[in-house]
């Protein structure tokens, strides 16, 4: 008896011991043969490329891109197979056009051949529907100002060069020529172009020459890559930019912007990776790719200035920041093992302008349910229907609200998606009625990996149809996932997403009800014994697509096919809500995105803010981190602090894995559960700001989480500031990211100074202060010269909210002047779209506060009307004295007094507050202070 | 008692419909939320907050604007965030719910108040719930009434047995002091007898040598008749020897023990006991005769087990422990080896580091096992204890508890097979023979031995050479069966002692839970909760360990067993029961709200206090007459 247990505790520590990041079951660069090759090639090494034959069609300007005649184009292929070969360069199709709204587009890729060779892959259902018709040329002919040289215009102010030997594309600003972006400029574009097999050609295991060119070896698995190499790298440089941005997902702890990878300086680094991975334990800061990829750069320098750089391409990316040679460029050198060349040129000249032009290519953040807003509860596992009812039980209790519940993969038969654990779940239609009552919803897991079982529905229909990822044999793909052996539906085909989408219906879905939402997860895809836990590269797509070429946007459409799914279920009516994992460029469109499995430490604290600031930056701003860690457990004191950053975070929601001990907010003493009521119920009070934020996003692409370079785009001291971030405009927060930290050092930007939240007392702008740090919050501040809209009526979740009045804050600056701006709707139809939206601006100058409507005047057939009234208006900063104000239309009166910031048992009063003005939000209105 | 309620419930039920008529016009404002021993508070036309930071106007009383931080001035509306409402619920029992409830479109009150914006129907309620919760109140009551005098019952018995256990344990003490001093004198003699015996054997042996030598001898001279002669001596030194080699081998196997026992501080004097001991389990390969042999059977089983799963388990052991050994750093570092695993397994294996499930990735039969065995080793292993504690499968005693009775390392031993026996109450000391004795006989059975010891001392005769060998042996008997005697004996005094060294409550009344386990069955598991010992999920033949007895919570209201099997990534398990008032001990409802931390409802009698049942009845009396005292109003 007794060795048998001694195993098993060697066991035990084994897999105890085994909780860290696996660094050696991840590639690196130099173990991935077309980065190895890309990135061990010094700037100005390969021949270069010309372009020849330019010409105008359909808008847009076509030219052969010419390889190096002097030399073979690929350095690894034999030079003594030579001009005649089917490998001997060929030349590439190059076309230039351009947006409306300061955007070019370069396209790349290989003339189409007589010879039966394969398209390369695009990226389908990226780009919005109407980017190619936006395509089009300012003017009818090209300039050429010099020999070699042509140009043209991109929009007032900026115009693109492409130089015909060496191959160069600049965008720059006209008339004065200075760059802005430019491609080639380091001479590293190559392009290896498709070719036939031939005898000889390395096959991985030889060393050498053929490394890796047409078959791989990676710990276990094999690549089959019949197709050979065909990847694709080249050098972009930002000229004015002292910092990049995005690129995401990479853990970052120490940094909001990119730090250099290479170069003079640079401790020897992997490039950023892109390849969706399902990563375990992963580093708090580590160029490694996470779960998501969206290949689209920002920069950002002292000039003020921004510009963006996106590559649709959806194969793994590799992306190298080189240490600046001279201040004021960034260049940087991308590497991708597949597809095309299919480039964005952002040229800004404002940061919020690259994000709005990268918003018009992919599209804006979709409209949330309000309810998404608030806060969400979620474990692996709430377990049975006692077990949720005792979890809303306990929000209730202790005065803490919640607006939805989730359920994580243990509560499906087997997990099998879309059916219940009938024992745990007999009743989940009452289960989410009972909630419903509340004004609650739940969210309920679907994963893209499909349990082999013949009495699975899902299963059976897939197979019968054929709808299952292919291995590279052409047998349905099967790997191990959490059901045991599973297969992918292939989502990259319309026909199967269309198909995806009807399982959402309440008919299909048993057991879900209209209050019900969907939470998408393990879509990277996640296969446990997959290369690098995910699907092998040679499986096979529809249309013969590789996994390779299209690896990172399988969790896009799936998040796609799933956001549709519930567009249907809801006749077009309710906004969908889905929360994924994976994604992509786009992925904005279809929902929240989380940053996946973090931990329970004050590195992951840390970690989130420049997380979610680069998700914000490139379009995912609907976006959180686990609040409290999902692997550990966290101290109060963590989770405390977790909860007071979360409550500013995008999306806010608690989760905690399977083997923590329960961590819902009432289980840490009175105190701590009375901490986490505090940030639950500011969160709570600022819903109306963040919807307000929500649209905007919306709108323009700007993100609600914002770096504080996107408000201060000249303050330098902000510009890779990662501990701090804006909410909107208006707000500003550091995170506390140390065990008992005593005091922090929080610079305020800006020359108007700033009112904390907590006490409205004012701190002055381009600043450092020192502050003391408190138990009950985090540093936050109000900008002066901002109005926001609060509710300050603490219900069980926000669906209560609705009917109650607003408090308006207003934070004077200097001027004593102030605006801010409130949107409502219904908050969960489209019925906005067609006009039924309340959209003020509040403006307050010479004592007198007026709203003002934003909404169009015939912004649509519907109407969205509310009877809610502000209650409250306290206005920071205002000289003291003011007894009355007057308010018009009615001439009524108010009274003014002196009261407290925020109603909290021991606030004392800072303010001149206007007592129940019960001016209505939708109303023209005008109050002016005597 | 019932038909008074029955009349009033009655009276109650048009007080109540008079109150509903009442409430379809909102109350008055300032009235609002307020509960009764509140309303002279805000009867004055200026009203302080309660917190004394401001005052108010009656005018600003649930006008819809918090003016108190604290909330005192809106009890009735939703406008403060800390304040309370409070609904008088006629017919069922005043409620005080936060005022964020108010008009927020969902009936709380079962009397509907808190809902009075107009924008949601509440249906008045209070008479139909207050029915039904009285109703189960009632239940209550009756179910406590009996329970009280069950447990007044208990309460007497278990203080009998534990006195009566006292006072055992007193008697027991004094014989082993009696039993004890005949014991050594027994060995003193019986180690003078071996002494004898040695040198006749030693005398013995040169004899055979001799003969031996001579045998040889002649065995070159005749070489036909060689084999069959030597067989032959062979076969008579075996015989002659046969207790030499007995010896040998229990020499051997006393010095496996001594190399896995570091604890064994054992005299010569114990290891010649033990040796005898080894020679009858080894010659009868019988149940062990005493405590003493139960160690040398163990390390038979370690040793000689032909279960190929132990010993491959055993052999896995070094290696793992090795791997165990290796800083987690390194661990990380460390390519986990996958190239030999097949698909599913790695998948396995992959999938198990968020859910800690045991893969053993390479030994698919280790796996087996430890799914099998489950976790019930778990424990053992952890806490890496001596051989013969880990041999313990039951392990009730912690490290603390066994160095208590250090001075006698034999007691530790003794003392764990009689907890283990006494698990299975058919093989309890009463059982045994002496048990019977003793218990029916009082001391006789002591005296017995007493003369009887004294006649084989006496009749012994030390000078007579040969030893005589039956009367040798007599000693020898003798010593065995009073020294198996004592263990037993020691055995019982130590269990008793640990017995009554625990906190059995106020009235000793969960005495008679030491000797009980409880057991629940849900789905595939059976739970089974030892008081004072351990608790356990079963499943099959494996168990884990859901913790030891740790002690009694919230007075006496919570079981607590701790230092359960660990979880992965996750705490020891730990399990807390909680105890009812019902009429018989029943487990029920376990479950585990939070990972590895386990909670089980016990039902038992002995919850049902006196004083709670007053107080369920003052309860009801008041639910009862809450209307009539508003009638008054």
């Amino acid at each position: 008896m007794l060795p048998r247990s001694l195993v098993l505790l060697q066991l035990l520590l084994l897999l105890s011991s085994a909780s860290a990041w696996k660094k050696d079951e991840f590639r690196n660069c130099d173990q991935t043969p077309f980065c190895k090759r890309a990135r061990s090639r010094p700037p100005h090494s390969l021949p270069s490329f010309s372009v020849a034959d330019v010409s105008l069609s359909d808008g847009s300007l076509s030219a052969l891109l010419l390889p190096p005649s002097s030399h073979p184009l690929h350095q690894v292929v034999d030079s003594a197979s030579h001009s005649d070969s089917p490998d001997s360069p060929r030349p590439l199709l190059l076309r230039l056009s351009a947006l409306h709204g300061g955007i070019l587009r370069l396209e790349i890729d290989e003339l189409e051949t007589a010879s039966g060779s394969r398209r390369r892959f695009r990226v389908p259902d990226v780009l919005l529907p109407d980017v190619d018709d936006r395509l089009r040329l300012r003017l009818p002919r090209l300039g050429s100002p010099a020999p070699g040289l042509s140009t043209f215009p991109i929009s007032p102010g900026f115009e693109a060069a492409l130089r015909h030997d060496p191959f160069e594309l600049v965008v720059r600003r006209s008339p004065s020529g200075d760059p802005v972006l430019s491609f080639n400029s380091l001479g590293l574009f190559d392009f290896e172009t498709l070719r036939p097999k031939r005898h000889g050609d390395g096959d991985g295991d030889g060393d050498g020459d053929g490394d890796g060119e047409w078959a791989e070896r990676f710990r276990s698995h094999t690549d089959s890559r019949p197709r050979g190499p065909q990847s694709v790298s080249f050098d972009v440089s930002f000229h004015g930019a002292d910092f990049v941005y995005g690129v995401p997902e990479h853990a970052l702890s120490s940094s909001l912007a990119l730090r250099p990878t290479r170069g003079p300086g640079v401790d020897s680094s992997e490039p950023y990776r892109l390849f969706n991975l399902d990563v375990f334990e992963y580093l708090a800061d580590s160029p490694f790719g996470l779960y998501g990829s969206v290949p689209f750069m920002l920069a950002h320098g002292a000039g003020a200035s921004s510009s963006g750089f996106f590559w649709l391409n959806a194969a793994e990316m590799q992306i190298d920041v080189l240490a600046p040679s001279s201040a004021g460029r960034v260049d940087t050198l991308w590497m991708c093992e597949a597809g095309v060349v299919d480039a964005f040129f952002f040229v800004g000249p404002g940061p919020k302008d690259v994000l709005a032009q990268y918003a018009s290519v992919t599209g804006a953040p979709a409209m949330p349910q309000q309810f998404a807003l608030a806060y969400h509860q979620c474990r692996w596992n709430y377990r049975d229907e006692e077990d949720v009812a005792a979890v809303d039980a306990g929000f209730d209790e202790h005065d803490i609200p919640y607006d939805v519940l989730w359920l994580d993969i243990e509560h499906t038969d087997g997990r099998r998606y879309f059916t219940w654990d009938r024992a745990l779940f007999p009743h989940p239609e009452q289960m989410q009625q009972r909630l419903a009552a509340k004004g609650r919803h739940m969210v309920t897991i679907v994963d893209p990996h499909i349990k082999r079982d013949d009495s699975y529905y899902i299963h059976k229909e897939a197979t019968e149809n054929g709808y299952y990822v292919k291995d590279a044999s052409g047998n349905d793909f099967e790997g191990w996932c959490w059901p045991g052996s599973s297969s992918y539906p292939d989502i990259l085909n319309p026909e199967i997403r269309e198909w995806w989408a009807d399982k959402f219906s309440l008919q299909s879905y048993k057991g879900s009800t209209p209050s019900l939402y969907i939470w998408n997860d393990m879509n990277e895809p996640s296969v446990f014994n997959g290369p690098e836990v995910t699907m092998p590269r040679d499986a096979i797509h529809y249309g013969n697509v590789e996994h390779r070429e299209v690896h990172n946007a399988y969790g896009y459409y799936f998040h796609m096919a799933t956001s549709d799914g519930l567009l249907k279920r809801g006749d077009g009516k309710d906004r969908p809500f889905v929360l994924s994992r994976a994604f992509f460029a786009g992925s904005q469109r279809y929902g929240a995105v989380w940053t996946g499995d973090n931990t329970a430490d004050w590195d992951h604290l840390r970690a989130s803010v420049p997380m979610l600031l680069n998700l914000g930056l490139t379009g995912l701003t609907f976006s959180g981190a686990d609040v409290g860690g999902f692997f550990g457990n966290p101290e109060p004191e963590l989770l405390v602090r977790w909860y007071q950053l979360g409550a500013f975070y995008p999306f806010f929601r608690g989760h905690a894995h399977l083997d923590t001990k329960r961590r819902e907010p009432w289980l840490f003493g009175e105190k701590n559960t009375a901490l986490i009521r505090e940030a639950v119920h500011l969160r709570y009070s600022l819903l109306p700001y963040f919807y307000t934020l929500f649209r905007e996003a919306s709108v323009s692409g700007v993100p609600v989480m914002r770096p504080l370079w996107l408000e201060f785009p000249d303050d330098k001291e902000t510009f890779n500031n990662g501990e701090a971030f804006m909410v909107g405009p208006s707000l500003l927060v550091q995170g506390i990211y140390q065990e008992r930290e005593k005091s922090v050092s929080v610079y305020l930007p800006g020359e108007q100074s700033w009112y904390s939240l907590r006490d409205g007392v004012a701190y002055g702008g381009s600043a450092s202060h020192k502050l003391d740090v408190r138990e009950d919050s985090i540093p936050s501040f109000q900008r002066a010269g901002t109005i926001i809209p609060r509710k300050d009526r603490f219900r069980r979740s926000s669906t209560q909210m609705v009917n109650d009045p607003y408090t308006l804050v207003i934070a004077l600056n200097s001027s004593l002047a102030a605006e801010g701006e409130l949107y409502v709707d219904d908050g969960k139809s489209y019925d906005f779209e067609q006009g039924a939206f309340i959209h003020r601006r509040f403006v307050f100058a010479d004592k007198k506060l007026t709203s003002v409507n934003l909404a169009p005047a015939n912004s649509g057939a519907k109407k969205f009307s509310s009877d809610c009234v502000v209650e409250r208006i306290i206005v920071l900063g205002l000289p003291a004295g003011a007894k009355k104000a007057v308010i018009e239309p009615g001439n009524r009166e108010a009274e003014i007094e002196i009261g407290p910031l925020n109603l909290r048992a021991g606030s004392s009063p800072v303010a001149p507050t206007i007592r129940k003005p019960n001016v209505r939000i939708a109303d023209d209105w005008t109050l002016r202070i005597l | 008692m019932r038909k008074p309620h029955l009349r009033l419930s009655l009276l109650v039920s048009c007080v109540s419909l008079l109150w509903i008529a009442a409430f379809a016009t909102p109350p008055p404002r300032e009235s609002l939320g307020i509960a009764p021993q509140d309303e002279n508070y805000f009867r004055s036309s200026v009203i302080k907050c309660k917190d004394g930071s401001k005052q108010f106007t009656r005018d600003q009383l649930n006008d819809e604007f918090c003016d108190c931080p604290d909330g005192t001035d809106e009890p009735g509306t939703s406008a403060c965030p800390g304040g309370k409402f409070y609904c008088r619920n006629v017919g069922h029992a005043p409620l005080t719910i936060f005022s964020s409830r108010v008009n927020d479109g969902i009936c709380d009150c079962c009397d509907g108040t808190d809902e009075y914006d107009g924008k949601a129907n509440c249906q008045n309620t209070c008479w139909e719930a207050g029915k039904a919760a009285r109703e189960k109140l009632k239940k209550k009551i009756a179910t406590f009434k009996d329970g009280v005098a069950i447990r007044n019952q208990e309460v007497e018995k278990a203080k009998q047995a534990f006195a009566k256990d006292e006072a055992e344990l007193a008697k027991l003490k004094n014989e082993e002091k009696i039993l004890n001093g005949l014991v050594e004198k027994l060995k003193e003699q019986k180690e003078r007898i071996e002494k004898a015996e040695e040198e006749e054997r030693l005398k013995k042996e040169k004899e055979e040598k001799r003969l031996k030598e001579e045998a040889e001898k002649q065995a070159i001279e005749d070489k036909k008749a060689t084999q069959d002669s030597q067989e032959g001596n062979v076969d008579a030194t075996l015989e002659k020897s046969s207790e030499v080699q007995l010896q040998e081998g229990n020499d051997h196997r006393t010095e496996v023990e001594d190399g896995n026992n570091q604890e064994n501080t054992k005299s010569d004097e114990g290891d010649e006991v033990d040796d005898q001991g080894n020679i009858e389990s080894y010659i009868g390969d019988d149940e062990p005769i005493d405590g003493l042999s139960s160690t040398p059977t163990l390390e038979e089983h370690v040793v000689e087990s032909e279960d190929d799963n132990m010993i491959k388990a055993a052999s896995r052991d070094d290696s793992a422990a090795k791997a165990a050994s290796k800083t987690s750093e390194e661990q990380d570092h460390a390519p986990l080896d996958t190239e030999g695993l097949s698909k599913e397994e790695l998948g396995r294996l992959i999938a198990s580091r968020w859910t800690g499930e045991n893969v053993a990735p390479k030994t698919d039969e280790v796996r087996e096992n430890a799914k099998e065995e489950g976790d019930e080793y778990r424990l053992d292993t952890e806490i890496p204890e001596p051989a013969e504690e880990s041999y313990d499968g039951y392990n009730s005693e912690t490290d603390e508890e066994a160095n208590r009775y250090e001075e006698d390392d034999f007691e530790d031993e003794r003392d764990e097979e009689y907890n283990e026996d006494h698990i299975d109450p058919a093989d309890s000391y009463y059982s045994d023979e002496a048990g019977k004795s003793d218990h029916s006989g009082g001391s006789s059975w002591l005296e017995k031995i007493q003369q009887k010891v004294q006649s084989v001392l006496q009749a012994f005769n030390f000078f007579k050479t040969p030893v005589d060998l039956s009367e040798a042996s007599h000693v020898r008997k003798e010593y065995d069966d009073s020294s198996s005697k004592l263990s037993k004996l020691r055995s019982r005094i130590s269990s008793l002692t640990e017995k009554l060294k625990h906190d059995f409550g106020k009235e000793k009344e969960f005495y008679s839970f030491y000797d009980q386990c409880f057991e629940s069955k849900q789905n595939k598991y059976v739970y089974k909760v030892c008081p004072f010992k351990k608790a356990s999920q079963n499943e099959g033949h494996s168990s884990t360990q859901l913790g030891r007895w740790d002690k009694f919570e919230e007075s006496y209201r919570i079981m607590h067993f701790s230092n359960g099997d660990r979880c992965w990534n996750g705490p020891d398990r730990s399990l807390k029961v909680r105890l009812r008032c019902g009429l018989k001990n029943e487990l029920t409802e376990v479950d585990e709200p939070s990972r590895c931390e386990y909670v089980a409802i016990l039902s038992t009698p002995l919850l049902c206090y006196e004083e709670r049942l007053k107080e369920l009845q003052q309860k009801l009396d008041d639910m009862m007459r809450q209307p009539s005292t508003h009638d008054e109003l």
